[in-house]
């Protein structure tokens, strides 16, 4: 027993002299670059602008970047007291979005780059429907007139499909929505379920958005995203979404079962070949290059829709508190290069100022294709969840209505309306 | 009467009446509940992610695939974490365990004036969940220019542990024999030397129990060191495995492999001074 006292006294020592030298150091004797992002070492993102950190220091020698790879969750709940302290980053990665960049802008926590943009021109490398989440107004709400961001990459969804299935059941890749829905009548004749779908995360209601986004124009998207006009939850975008999706549960095109699926279960079955198509993100790309080897797959946009749902990627922002402002901006200058850019495409990513024609393998080349195709016809819709916190929740537990069947539509709508409105109020429009 | 009980036990060993089987096998299914979880872990732990995202999680592995572990390791330099959660652990563990200690002497022997309500006091702290806590600190801990350090999170931790300690330990030294104190006073110890000589010997054990609880307790922390901790080099274990849970993306083998990492010291922890933990209990079941 002694023994062991005196094992804990001597433990306790030790922690506490290492804890006690552990306050200071850190001192910044040549200039430093402290930089924070959030994607892993081996995705799109993190290969291009790993290269992009090389490429800086050796392009200002003298300076170190001092990189470190943060926690998505992290950044989510602590960026707001970290940029409010002398400890934050002199740049950072964070989410685009009302909820967050927008809420950081309007607490004067981020620095307006606008000057810097137009200085630099990389406003005319982004098209208007990536430029709009990189621009905030006073009250921290998208579309507005000042930079806080600037992305490096965009996002959108498309379905990918199971080729193997496809030439198996004799079914043509659709090009209408006669097509699409025809091809999917044929999977169920057969008894397989045509979509992958998570009722229990955000599949779901992308699902149902695009259907609303199919009969819905650009001032209607900015109604509902930028609160410029009144929302209509019982217009004809969203009954006929609405009423369609639950169509859809009961011809068997989406699962019942699939209420409390998680994406990661939609996305693996999707890997495993348990299903023809999954209508989802590029996010997914760069894995299912690498994951599915037993079956070939393609991808193709959602047919006949003026919009589709995507936006840019996550943004670089320059602290307030940033020490190394020009450096940051140097920074940003070099990921938005084109080798970084064609390097991210490269690797599965979609950069916002790609040249197709640098991309050697000619999926990755269709995936920019794609992306350049919606961002010229300004045909990104954004997300369902954007226009409140909590409004993602709210739509999980609509959708899971529909795909269980436990409340019509009409009602299921009625309930995106309530909290839609009570948001509303809350910001003072 | 030992003698009598003891013979009941050597003879139920050898036929075990239907009662006996039936908690054998209910103690049986409740272990495979309890240990299924560590199991599928430890199955992911070693998958390839294409192996995974084809099998399902449930599937038993083709091979024995080292580089998620290794992977993660060197990604999160895990090596430093592990010092980093040991030194706060370590820390908060001794310094709770002391200032519970004075606490609960002067509180559970001493009965000093008021004591009940100073009671209730840190058990109203405990019941505070730290998301309130969150505000206050940050903004204290950034006044005394304490935010982002491991020693932020030892105070903070050491005067949680130290409220529960306080409470438990109070009440178990206020049964504590008074005419042993008497005893010690009679020969001329002073009130230091009564609770060095005299209280902490005889409640060792259950002290090692606090230690032991206060260390995996702090030791398995997340919300409050993933606020006081932002730079990676200050960062514990399970904040640490964090970065793993992407936005969009999960890397489930990864995830595993860490999580593996994440509770094999608390593991091993636990079996070191497991013999403390139970004789701890025994003696004061004894008293």
């Amino acid at each position: 027993m002694l023994k062991a006292t005196k094992a804990l006294a001597a433990l306790a020592a030790a922690a506490l002299a290492l804890s006690a030298c552990g306050g200071g150091g850190g001192g910044s004797s040549s200039k430093e670059l402290k930089l924070w992002h959030y994607e892993t070492q081996d995705s799109a993102m993190g290969v291009a602008w790993n290269q992009a950190i090389k490429e800086f220091e050796a392009a200002h020698p003298g300076v170190k970047v001092k990189f470190e790879e943060k926690s998505f969750e992290q950044m989510q709940k602590t960026a707001p007291m970290i940029l409010n302290s002398k400890d934050a980053p002199d740049i950072m990665e964070y989410n685009k979005g009302n909820a967050t960049a927008g809420l950081l802008a309007k607490q004067g926590l981020l620095t307006d780059m606008t000057a810097e943009v137009t200085k630099r021109g990389w406003d005319k490398l982004l098209p208007p429907s990536v430029a709009e989440t990189a621009k905030y107004d006073a009250k921290g709400v998208m579309g507005g007139d000042k930079w806080y961001g600037v992305p490096n990459y965009a996002e959108y969804l498309q379905v990918y499909y199971n080729k193997s299935l496809f030439d198996k059941y004799g079914i043509k890749v659709p090009t209408t929505f006669d097509e699409f829905t025809k091809a999917m009548d044929t999977f169920v004749q057969k008894g397989v379920t045509p979509l992958s779908n998570a009722g229990a995360e955000y599949p779901a209601q992308q699902y149902l958005y695009q259907l609303a986004l199919s009969k819905a124009d650009k001032p209607w998207v900015d109604r509902y995203e930028r609160y410029t006009g009144k929302v209509d939850f019982h217009d004809p975008a969203w009954t006929y979404a609405a009423n369609t999706f639950n169509d859809w549960v009961k011809k068997g095109y989406i699962a019942k079962n699939s209420s409390g699926l998680k994406a990661e279960d939609a996305g693996t079955a999707f890997i495993a070949g348990k299903f023809p198509m999954f209508f989802s993100g590029s996010w997914w790309y760069g894995r299912y290059e690498k994951e599915i080897k037993n079956f070939q797959w393609d991808t193709f946009l959602w047919p006949d829709t003026k919009l589709t749902l995507g936006s840019s990627g996550n943004l670089w922002v320059v602290p307030k508190g940033s020490k190394n402002k020009d450096l940051a901006y140097d920074f940003i200058n070099i990921t938005m290069k084109k080798e970084i850019q064609n390097l991210l495409a490269d690797n599965g990513g979609v950069p916002v100022a790609g040249d197709p024609a640098g991309v050697k393998d000619p999926k990755n080349k269709k995936l920019i294709e794609n992306y350049q195709t919606l961002a010229n016809n300004d045909a990104l819709g954004f997300y369902p969840d954007w226009p409140a916190p909590a409004f993602y929740d709210v739509l999980v537990a609509g959708t899971q209505k529909l795909i269980t069947g436990s409340a019509p539509p009409s009602s299921v709508l009625d309930g995106f309306a309530k909290a839609y409105n009570e948001n509303l109020s809350n910001i003072g429009h | 009467m030992s003698s009598i009980s003891v013979k009941r036990g050597t003879s139920a060993a050898h036929r075990r009446t239907p009662g006996a089987w039936a908690v054998l096998l209910a103690l049986a299914v409740l272990a495979v509940v309890m240990l299924l979880p560590f199991v599928i872990i430890t199955f992911n732990a070693f998958k390839t992610p294409a192996e995974y995202s084809s099998h399902g999680p449930l599937s038993v592995p083709k091979g024995f695939y080292l580089q998620g572990i290794k992977d993660f390791w060197n990604r999160v330099d895990f090596g430093a974490k592990l010092v980093n959660s040991l030194i706060i652990s370590g820390s908060v563990a001794v310094l709770a365990v002391i200032l519970s200690v004075l606490n609960s002497y002067a509180l559970g022997i001493g009965r000093i004036k008021g004591r009940v309500w100073i009671l209730v006091l840190f058990l109203l702290a405990n019941t505070m969940p730290q998301e309130v806590l969150v505000y206050p600190l940050y903004f204290l801990s950034k006044k005394v220019d304490l935010y982002d350090t491991r020693l932020s999170v030892i105070i903070i931790f050491t005067a949680i542990q130290t409220a529960f300690g306080t409470y438990l330990l109070s009440s178990v030294l206020s049964t504590f024999p008074r005419e042993i104190l008497e005893a010690a006073r009679m020969d001329g110890a002073g009130r230091f030397r009564i609770l060095w000589r005299v209280v902490v010997p005889i409640s060792r054990p259950t002290l090692g129990v606090l230690f032991v609880f206060f260390f995996i307790w702090t030791w398995n922390e997340f919300f409050l060191p993933m606020i006081f901790l932002i730079s990676n080099e200050n960062q514990t274990v399970p904040v640490a495995l964090g970065v793993l849970q992407g936005q969009k993306m999960m890397d489930a083998t990864m995830t595993s492999a860490s999580a593996l990492l994440g509770i094999i010291p608390a593991v091993v922890f636990f079996l070191i001074f497991q013999r403390t933990l139970t004789r701890g209990i025994t003696v004061g079941a004894v008293k």
